[in-house]
């Protein structure tokens, strides 16, 4: 029986080397569907699957609000394309007052539960915020190559033990953690950031030739605020195959992984079966860089079969560490002169959420000060000197709000350093 | 770093809609408003502004 397994688990632990071979839309196909499944927990995916990624990772995306909503609904995730830089925002120690270990500096998350021993590669995830998602459903097919693609190895792995060309499956996301700052504090940081680059940011600036802002290719800041990571998978893969069927003239014959009329000789196939995944396992490097989708199959991943039955397999995936499977961002559209405007949440605008200017302020009526406000903007200069006010002094509030809205003190205090002290 | 959208503003009297409506379009992103009757208090027609940097109806 061994001997008859090993064919089959070296045609699933060696389908790697088929990924030169297999069609691109075939792999996009998958990316798809697994960006769908996580996409239903209002998450962002991540595809491939990564550690690094977290909270103040700023990337530069360059596809216009309309088009990134297409290749969102496209792809079913977005191409997080340049990496501009990592902030290192203060906040951890005060948003997560009271959770042990954390703290900010060399001791913000994920570090103090990555790395728990420097000395050592394990991680311990346990103090961590906690997170549960739902069973993912999917179906797949070898029709044409193995799924390679899917970010998790127990489903090729299992297909083969299965001796089925197609199968349903689920897949459970355990041992899932999230961690996060409020956007909030991200702002004060990108704010900083963006103030300090200017000159860098200028060079994406809208295009002015057009003249239709709507047309125009806009850059964008996508400021991660929240990610969500995974360190174990259970997959469970179904056969399509039905009783009696018998294996196709490409696949070999079905192999009976448990036999309950024989326990000695299930459980010495179930040993036999652990034992070799456990093997392929240790070949594979560990400290491969998660960055493609080739090495986000290994990932210092181990496969254990858990259960299986003649036309089931049931296997446990668990990652050396967690694994950012997705994320919650905010984008920054980049404006004239390299400025950043206001965030807009990337899930909104990706949702077809209609973008909300705010939340409605009620109207206090047009005091003397507003009054004196309204003349003196009119005059040259003075539009753009209140908006710098409003920055340094009100959070950047707007000025229809600053007229109108509740804030008599603040219009008196601007009243006294922009239109008398002038 | 530049201003936030403005937000809507409710119960706005029907003689400073203008003055409202013009104090958001100081927002250049601002290229949609709506002014909706809210209600009547003591002879006063009050309306709600709402400013919208994409167009309301297709969200583009």
């Amino acid at each position: 029986m061994r001997t008859r397994l090993l064919p089959l688990l070296a045609a699933a632990l060696l389908a790697g080397c088929a990924t030169q071979q297999m069609a691109g839309d075939q792999l996009a196909r998958v990316a798809k569907d697994w960006s769908l499944g996580i996409r239903a927990s209002q998450v962002i995916p991540v595809y491939p699957l990564t550690e690094d990624v977290q909270p103040g990772d700023v990337f530069l995306v360059q596809t216009p609000i309309e088009a990134q909503v297409a290749v969102y609904l496209d792809k079913g995730f977005l191409p997080l394309e340049n990496l501009v830089t990592r902030l290192s925002p203060s906040g951890y120690s005060r948003f997560y007052r009271g959770w042990p270990q954390l703290d900010d500096g060399d001791r913000a998350p994920p570090r103090p539960w990555q790395f728990p021993d420097p000395a050592s590669a394990d991680s311990d995830f346990s103090r961590a915020p906690i997170a549960a998602f739902p069973t993912y459903s999917f179906s797949v097919s070898r029709s044409a190559g193995l799924n390679v693609a899917i970010p998790v190895q127990s489903v090729p792995v299992g297909l083969n033990l299965l001796d089925s060309a197609s199968a349903n499956g689920t897949i459970t996301l355990k041992d899932a953690f999230t961690y996060g700052l409020p956007a909030r504090t991200l702002y004060d940081s990108i704010q900083r950031w963006c103030n300090e680059n200017e000159g860098y940011l200028k060079q994406y600036e809208p295009a002015a030739a057009s003249g239709d802002k709507s047309s125009a290719d806009r850059f964008y800041l996508r400021v991660i605020n929240r990610v969500y990571l995974v360190k174990t998978v259970d997959v469970s893969l179904f056969s399509n195959r039905g009783f009696g069927a018998g294996a196709s003239a490409q696949v070999p014959q079905a192999v009976q992984l448990l036999n309950l009329a024989n326990a000695t000789e299930a459980a010495k196939q179930f040993d036999a079966v652990n034992e070799l995944l456990s093997k392929a396992n240790a070949s594979q490097p560990a400290s491969v860089p998660e960055a493609t989708a080739e090495s986000s199959r290994s990932a210092g991943a181990s496969v254990k079969l858990a259960m299986a039955t003649s036309r089931s397999v049931s296997l446990v995936e668990t990652f050396r560490r967690p694994l950012v499977i997705g994320y919650l961002a905010t984008d920054y559209p980049i404006e004239a002169g390299g400025k950043c405007a206001a965030p807009v949440p990337t899930l909104s605008v990706l949702e077809g959420r209609a973008v909300n200017t705010g939340k409605p302020i009620e109207y206090t009526g047009c005091d003397e000060n507003c009054q004196r406000i309204r003349t003196w903007i009119r005059q040259g200069g003075n539009q753009q000197r209140l908006e710098t006010w409003l920055v340094q002094n009100a959070g950047s509030i707007a000025i229809a709000d600053f007229l109108t809205g509740d804030y008599a003190r603040l219009r008196e205090k601007m009243v006294n350093e922009l239109i008398e002290g002038q | 770093m530049a201003l936030q959208p403005p937000s809507p503003q409710t119960n706005v009297p029907r003689n400073d809609v203008g003055n409202v409506v013009d104090a958001m379009l100081l927002d250049s992103r601002v290229r949609w408003i709506s002014v909706v009757f809210d209600s009547v208090s003591s002879d006063v027609e009050r309306f709600t502004v709402t400013p919208f940097i994409k167009d309301p109806a297709t969200n583009r």
